[in-house]
């Protein structure tokens, strides 16, 4: 056998190391899962609205301007931590969010915003998870960016991070 | 008090591992000796210190308030110590660090040089780790003003053999950590001394290989009896992170017997060794590092990610290089027939190598897709059925008979007639079960026939007590068979129900008739549940068990679980689970008829018992060697 050939599982394995090292280093999230509405009007539905005395209609209430749509519960850890960009997007960049309160305790998620402040313009409830699966929601946090003309542009799945804040910034200014 | 001492102590480990790389080099045994025992003792002290902290449930530290709550039963207090990422690096390290002054406890005369070196390479991997917790994830971490209450723990993880199930995987992973440091200490030697470096690694891998299989087993049961899907193995990154180890240690594992007895493979085993711990990292931190998504995930940070992979890169790149450039040395030009014992286990080796890379693949291909074409693929059981699973099967015809051939080399007309016995079984316990059953699934027949095929053999071999054929390997072979025919059972034949199901309806599966009683609603410790009961009727309208599997909240964390109930004999498994619902609509229930599924867990207690007779049979033979 040749020398040389004992140097190969080095080579190998530098191939597969760089290739790791690449994906750690491009902006890339494994969560921003292609989804199937990507390109598509945002899904119909109706609910009862945790800030408001009357339901919550989806036709009414996208398609005028850009939109965050971001899937919440108290019960998420996660959704905690992104608690503080989701508030900069509705402070800082004066973007409307819908809220969707899944499967929770309404009273729990009333209390929950009041100590964490409350960024969402408004907050269809989605008791059994029905909203969601129409929205292919994989697993909370699950934020989706709605352009003016109703349509879903991006989705990401996992809590915001600094990272993603930018991104997402960055896609609404070019829609803008 | 207890927080800043467990953070000071994972300090002290620190400092102990540095002084042990540092001191390995001279000869100075007892400045070896204080940093061998300062360090375990450090680790122990900062890994208990966790636990104390979780077990008071003292929520100024951040990790015990992120994962622990007070109304917690007392066991998984315990267990949330490694049920989150930063604790369970503690644990990482308290076992590397366990497997260090086992090392170290070997120490003579004549392997110092071999052991030396072996315990600098070990420091240097534990002061990796410690590094990589203080700085990317101290679980000490505190929290001001301190919370009242803990946020909870997954409730779904709040399970007897998933409590366990972390720290045997994490003592297989790192006990290929010793093979690992063994192996460059012996390419590092330049005058080969006559040291059976082998048979020190051997001891080691067979250790480490029990925990493994006793662990990945664990995570099995935990996914069959908790997860509520109704299978066992799923193909989830994180389960083809341990199955892949354990690839490589089955193989090092059979390898080493070789070198042991015919001097062969050296260099095949000193590479192997090396893969096999690199993956046992890469495995366990490619998930962490968020770089693959999987339902084992741990919080995401992409600075971790970076550490790691510098860290991989590095105890991959020096072994490697080293392995490049002096391991021809153990170059030998033994040419091994095919049929041999030792031609078996190359066969076997190499096999189980490319059913290693088949699952590596699987496991990143998405990932190079990626790379390459921007687009995001998912790779499920079909590739591995189609991949892994076929090159399996020659891999367990070549096992039955390996152990029955000679070394050196095999008369070809004596072959026939050993393996005879063997064959006839087989084939009429086959026709038999095909009789009974009679189904025409070919994989069914195949996994069936082949599972006879090692379960005989390996029955004669303990009936004929051969001298010279290992007890231990016999027993662990037994147990193989009988894994795969519950492996076969369960995924050729199950059966599926899904309805959705009223007080009072009835439902049909196989021979037996399944009534929803009623339901109740109950509370445990820290959740509150509604329990369906399923009345079961065989064909004669005998009661065979009721069943109740239970719908589950845990307010705390606010999570619904279900409870699988399972009633289970020698031939299969019944197992309900309750879905949701309520009294108009009615409750989605499924059920899941699952043949021979005790068997799987049988197999692996039986190889897990040859391991243990095993080990016993090496560590008389390293007693020997170290005196």
């Amino acid at each position: 056998m040749k020398k040389q050939l004992l140097i190969i599982p080095f080579l190998l394995f530098l191939l597969i190391l760089l290739a790791f090292f690449y994906l750690l280093m491009i902006e890339r999230n494994p969560s921003s899962l292609t989804s199937n509405l990507l390109n598509k009007s945002v899904p119909k539905f109706e609910s009862e609205s945790l800030l408001k005395n009357k339901n919550f209609i989806s036709s009414e209430e996208f398609g005028n301007e850009i939109v965050l749509v971001n899937f919440f519960a108290t019960w998420c850890k996660p959704c905690r931590d992104e608690h503080e960009y989701i508030k900069r997007f509705s402070d800082e960049k004066k973007i409307r969010i819908v809220g969707i309160n899944y499967k929770d305790n309404s009273k729990k998620a009333s209390e929950w915003l009041k100590k964490l402040g409350n960024p969402y313009s408004d907050i269809p409830i989605d008791k059994n998870g029905r909203i969601a699966i129409d929205w292919g929601v994989y697993g909370i946090p699950e934020t989706f960016v709605v352009n003016s003309k109703g349509i879903i542009k991006y989705r990401h799945v996992g809590p915001i991070t600094k990272k993603v804040y930018r991104k997402i910034n960055s896609l609404i200014r070019e829609l803008e | 008090m207890a927080p800043s001492l467990g953070n000071f102590a994972l300090w002290l480990s620190l400092f102990f591992a540095i002084s042990q790389f540092f001191v390995s080099k001279s000869n100075n045994l007892k400045l070896i000796k204080i940093s061998v025992n300062g360090l375990l003792i450090s680790s122990l002290i900062s890994f208990f210190l966790l636990m104390f902290s979780y077990v008071v449930s003292d929520f100024s530290v951040l990790n015990v308030f992120q994962n622990s709550h007070t109304t917690k039963p007392l066991l998984y207090k315990i267990s949330g110590v490694w049920g989150n990422h930063e604790g369970s690096m503690l644990l990482w390290i308290l076992v590397l660090t366990i497997f260090n002054f086992f090392i170290f406890r070997l120490y003579n005369k004549n392997n110092f040089k071999l052991l030396s070196k072996t315990l600098e390479t070990q420091a240097f991997i534990t002061i990796g780790f410690v590094l990589f917790t203080i700085i990317t994830s101290n679980p000490f971490e505190r929290i001001n003003p301190i919370p009242e209450n803990g946020l909870g723990f997954n409730p779904i993880l709040q399970d007897p053999a998933l409590a366990i199930h972390p720290p045997l995987l994490y003592i297989g992973y790192v006990g290929l950590s010793a093979a690992f440091s063994l192996s460059v200490a012996t390419l590092n030697l330049n005058n080969n001394e006559k040291i059976p470096w082998y048979t020190y690694m051997k001891t080691f891998v067979l250790a480490a290989w029990i925990f493994l299989t006793i662990g990945i087993a664990l995570g099995s049961i935990w996914a069959y009896y908790e997860l509520g899907w109704g299978g066992w193995w799923f193909w989830d990154p994180v389960e083809n992170a341990s199955f892949m180890p354990w690839l490589l240690s089955t193989a090092l594992l059979h390898s080493l017997i070789t070198v042991e007895k015919r001097k062969s493979l050296k260099t095949w085993v000193l590479l192997l060794s090396i893969l096999a711990f690199l993956l046992s990292v890469v495995g366990t931190f490619l998930v962490r590092s968020g770089i693959l998504t999987s339902v084992h995930t741990f919080a995401l940070d992409p600075s971790r990610g970076i550490y790691i992979l510098i860290f991989i890169g590095i105890l991959g790149g020096y072994s490697l290089i080293l392995f490049g450039i002096k391991s021809k040395k153990y170059f030998d030009s033994n040419y091994l027939t095919f049929f041999s014992k030792e031609g078996s286990i190359l066969i076997n080796n190499i096999l189980m190598v490319v059913v290693c890379a088949s699952v590596f693949l699987g496991t990143i291909y998405p990932l190079l897709v990626e790379i390459f074409t921007n687009n995001k693929i998912s790779v499920g059981e079909p590739y591995y059925n189609s991949t892994a699973v076929p090159i399996m099967i020659p891999a367990i015809l070549v096992m039955g008979v390996g152990p029955i051939l000679a070394w050196g080399k095999e008369d070809k007309s004596k072959i026939f007639k050993k393996i005879l016995p063997g064959i006839l079984l087989t084939l009429i316990a086959s026709l038999i079960v095909f009789l009974i059953y009679q189904s025409y699934s070919i994989i069914g027949i195949a996994g069936i026939i082949l599972a006879f095929w090692i379960i005989f053999n390996n029955i004669i071999i303990l009936f004929k007590k051969i001298k010279n054929l290992s007890l231990g390997m016999s027993i662990a072979h037994l147990g193989v068979g009988i894994l795969i025919l519950g492996i076969t059972g369960s995924s050729v034949w199950q059966k599926e129900k899904i309805a959705t199901m009223k007080i009072n309806n009835e439902i049909q599966i196989e021979n037996y008739n399944i009534i929803f009683e009623k339901v109740n609603e109950i509370s445990g410790p820290n959740y509150v549940a509604i329990q369906g009961n399923f009345l079961v009727y065989d064909k004669k309208k005998n009661i065979i068990t009721q069943l109740k599997p239970e719908n589950r909240f845990y307010p705390i964390t606010n999570i619904f679980t279900t409870e699988a109930s399972i009633h289970t004999n020698l031939l299969r498994d019944l197992y309900i689970v309750l879905g949701e619902g309520d009294p108009n609509v009615g409750w989605v229930v499924k059920i899941y008829f699952n043949p021979l599924v005790i068997w799987i867990w049988i197999g692996v207690l039986i190889i897990f018992l040859g391991g243990v007779v095993s080990i016993n049979t090496n560590l008389k033979k390293l007693k020997t060697l170290t005196q």
